[in-house]
């Protein structure tokens, strides 16, 4: 293998930490000094990040890039503390060194059409990998020189507390619509439901969907997409080991592409993490329900 | 001023000789974990590893399980894959080009759910340019049919592998599996049926499940245990299984370092397997090997070969031996 005929996409980096902040109820904002990894990431695609040293916990975490700062040499990842990986990354302050592997998986495909409504859809965490998406999007509106907002962003979690604040989207030109279940902020109820309602109320003609969060939010948002004939973008996640398609661990059901009906999975580490609605067969998924042992680490 | 012992040696030859295989090295990939090669060609020139153990191959290509099929446990993995491939025809015509262009030496690891279809993939395999050696998976815990049901029976195991044997002329490796009460008896069969080599071991036979949801974490319920939680027990399976058949073995299970491989090496392996560890760092194998070198330009070894199988197992505690020998003087003065 000669260096002249041999571009690796993916890489190994060590990155080192600049700065953590805790941004919403056991959600974090990691600050990373990463040039390389920040020079080759797309929008929409994932690293593996091993956080910490040693061989407990064994197997790096796929996150999501929240922010690409290549001029920075810079990414931002958005997490939320759901086990003992990411309790343990919430541990990890300025100077550290992490190691990643990536940039992993496909990226979201942006509109062509800058000019007509994006309807950007986000259950609680699922917000990580659409803030660099809705950046794309505002950055490409202001070179080419359009106005008024075309991007709405429907961004719905169970409580207040788990919300960004609104000052995370303060530099970007976009239409926000907040949800929560209780209540406590924004819309009172799901988020699906504040998109039905404000795209009927306020007739947007969708050209585009992206969205990510909770697989029932994703599926409710596929389904009302595919009727309204709105072209979907999903980033899914999975439990993964290598995120290079050697595990086959990340499977979900999707339709086979030789035999109709034959029994086939997708990977989400390779053939995604961004899937078209209906490239997921979602009554086939059987998800385990993802418990929250919060009080564990809170 | 003193020499760097690692280059004060000649560069050691770390070529090893399993029955009629010779490989570059003693370091190759473990089946499942290093996929067809070019899913890590970012980081891995295979061309330079004792060999590419690819994904398990079946005639036909198969689905595999539902997710979940992988949990975190403590330094370990537990998987349930299902033995998901593209199949023999799809391996020899998509996967295998890649891995001849690169020079890698190639072991196809196959699976079956007959004993006809063994025999039917060893065929197949047995012309096929490129193919240096067949790895036989009856061991596999994640499937319903075939797999660990032939693993478990000295006389499966070695109806397996005498189908094997008679469709071709490649050397054999039988993989053998932990999950017996004695894994001599499963080694003996095997070789007595023809299995020039043998590895071990697959994965561990496991199981988690969540206090929260009450449900077991994986959809196939138990899985295979794999990683350095699994070390210690591989290296005692590795060592008895050595000791039982005169034929080579291939130490796997657990192995993150150089030192791990080497402590395989000294109970008797001619060669190891790197499985989980692919999955945390993509370069573990090349970083094994150059750790074997440097170890063996330290400690001086010319041959990797001279190391195997050393292990003193006379004297296991020299220093009391040796306090004992001064005090022994001291009383006779």
């Amino acid at each position: 293998m000669t260096q002249s005929d041999y571009s690796p996409t993916a890489i190994q980096e060590e990155a080192v930490v600049i700065d953590q902040q805790p941004v919403a109820h056991l959600t974090y904002r990691l600050r990373l000094e990463a040039p390389r990894m920040a020079g080759k990431a797309r929008c929409g695609q994932f690293l593996m990040l091993q956080v910490r040293d040693g061989l407990e916990p064994l197997l790096r975490r796929p996150l999501s890039f929240h922010r690409i700062l290549p001029e920075e040499g810079a990414v931002e990842l958005l997490y939320r503390v759901m086990g003992r990986g990411t309790w343990l990354l919430s541990r990890t302050a300025p100077g550290m060194r992490l190691s990643l592997l990536g940039p992993l998986g496909n990226g979201f495909i942006l509109p062509q059409d800058l000019g007509r409504p994006v309807a950007v859809v986000a259950g609680g965490i699922g917000i990580a990998p659409l803030m660099e998406l809705l950046a794309r999007l505002d950055t490409q509106r202001r070179e080419r020189g359009l106005s008024g907002r075309t991007a709405h962003l429907f961004y719905g979690a169970r409580t207040a507390a788990e919300l960004l604040p609104d000052e995370a989207f303060s530099g970007l030109d976009i239409a926000l619509h907040r949800s929560t279940d209780d209540g406590t902020a924004g819309f009172s109820g799901r988020v699906t439901q504040l998109l039905k309602e404000t795209a009927e109320a306020l007739s947007l003609p969708f050209q585009e969907l992206f969205a990510c969060g909770p697989l029932a939010m994703q599926y409710h948002v596929a389904q009302w997409a595919a009727a309204q004939g709105i072209s979907a973008q999903l980033s899914l996640e999975s439990l993964m080991a290598c995120g290079l398609g050697a595990c086959l661990g990340c499977a979900l059901p999707a339709p086979s592409p030789h035999e109709p009906g034959a029994d086939h999975y997708a990977h989400v580490c390779k053939d995604g993490p961004i899937f078209k609605g209906d490239a997921i067969l979602w009554h086939k998924i059987r998800q385990p329900h993802m418990p929250h042992p919060t009080f564990l680490y809170s | 001023m003193a020499q760097d012992p690692a280059t004060s040696h000649a560069a050691p030859d770390l070529s090893v000789q399993l029955g009629p295989l010779r490989l570059k090295n003693p370091v190759l990939t473990a089946s499942g974990t290093f996929g067809y090669g070019r899913e890590y060609a970012d980081f891995v020139d295979p061309g330079r590893l004792g060999a590419v153990v690819v994904k398990g191959i079946s005639l036909l290509p198969r689905a595999g399980n539902p997710p979940p099929r992988l949990v975190e446990t403590p330094a370990g993995l537990i998987n349930a894959i299902g033995l998901e491939n593209v199949g023999v025809e799809a391996f020899l015509r998509d996967k295998l080009p890649y891995l001849r262009k690169r020079q890698a030496t190639v072991i196809v690891n196959i699976f079956g759910n007959t004993i006809e279809e063994y025999e039917a993939l060893a065929a197949r395999l047995d012309g096929a340019e490129g193919v240096s050696a067949i790895e036989i998976n009856i061991s596999c815990p994640n499937v319903k049919q075939g797999g660990m049901v032939f693993g478990t029976d000295p006389d499966m195991a070695a109806r397996v592998v005498e189908a094997a044997r008679r469709a071709t002329h490649l050397p054999l490796i039988t993989k053998l599996t932990p999950n017996v009460t004695r894994m001599a008896d499963i080694a003996r069969a095997a070789v007595d049926a023809g299995s020039d080599i043998l590895s071990c071991i697959n994965t561990v036979a496991a199981m988690a499940v969540d206090a929260f949801s009450r449900r077991p974490k994986l959809a196939n319920v138990v899985g295979g245990l794999s990683g350095p939680a699994i070390k210690p027990i591989a290296l005692r399976c590795t060592y008895e299984v050595a000791q039982a058949v005169s034929c080579p073995v291939i130490g796997i299970g657990g192995i993150v370092e150089a030192t791990d491989a080497l402590e395989f090496l000294l109970v008797g392996a001619r060669a190891v397997q790197v499985g989980t560890a692919t999955f945390i760092r993509p370069r573990a194998v090349q970083e094994i090997i150059d750790g074997i070198e440097r170890f063996l330009r330290v400690e001086g070894i010319e041959r990797v070969e001279d190391y195997i199988g050393t292990l003193d197992t006379k004297c296991l505690f020299p220093f009391a031996e040796a306090a004992c020998e001064v005090v022994a003087e001291e009383m006779a003065q």
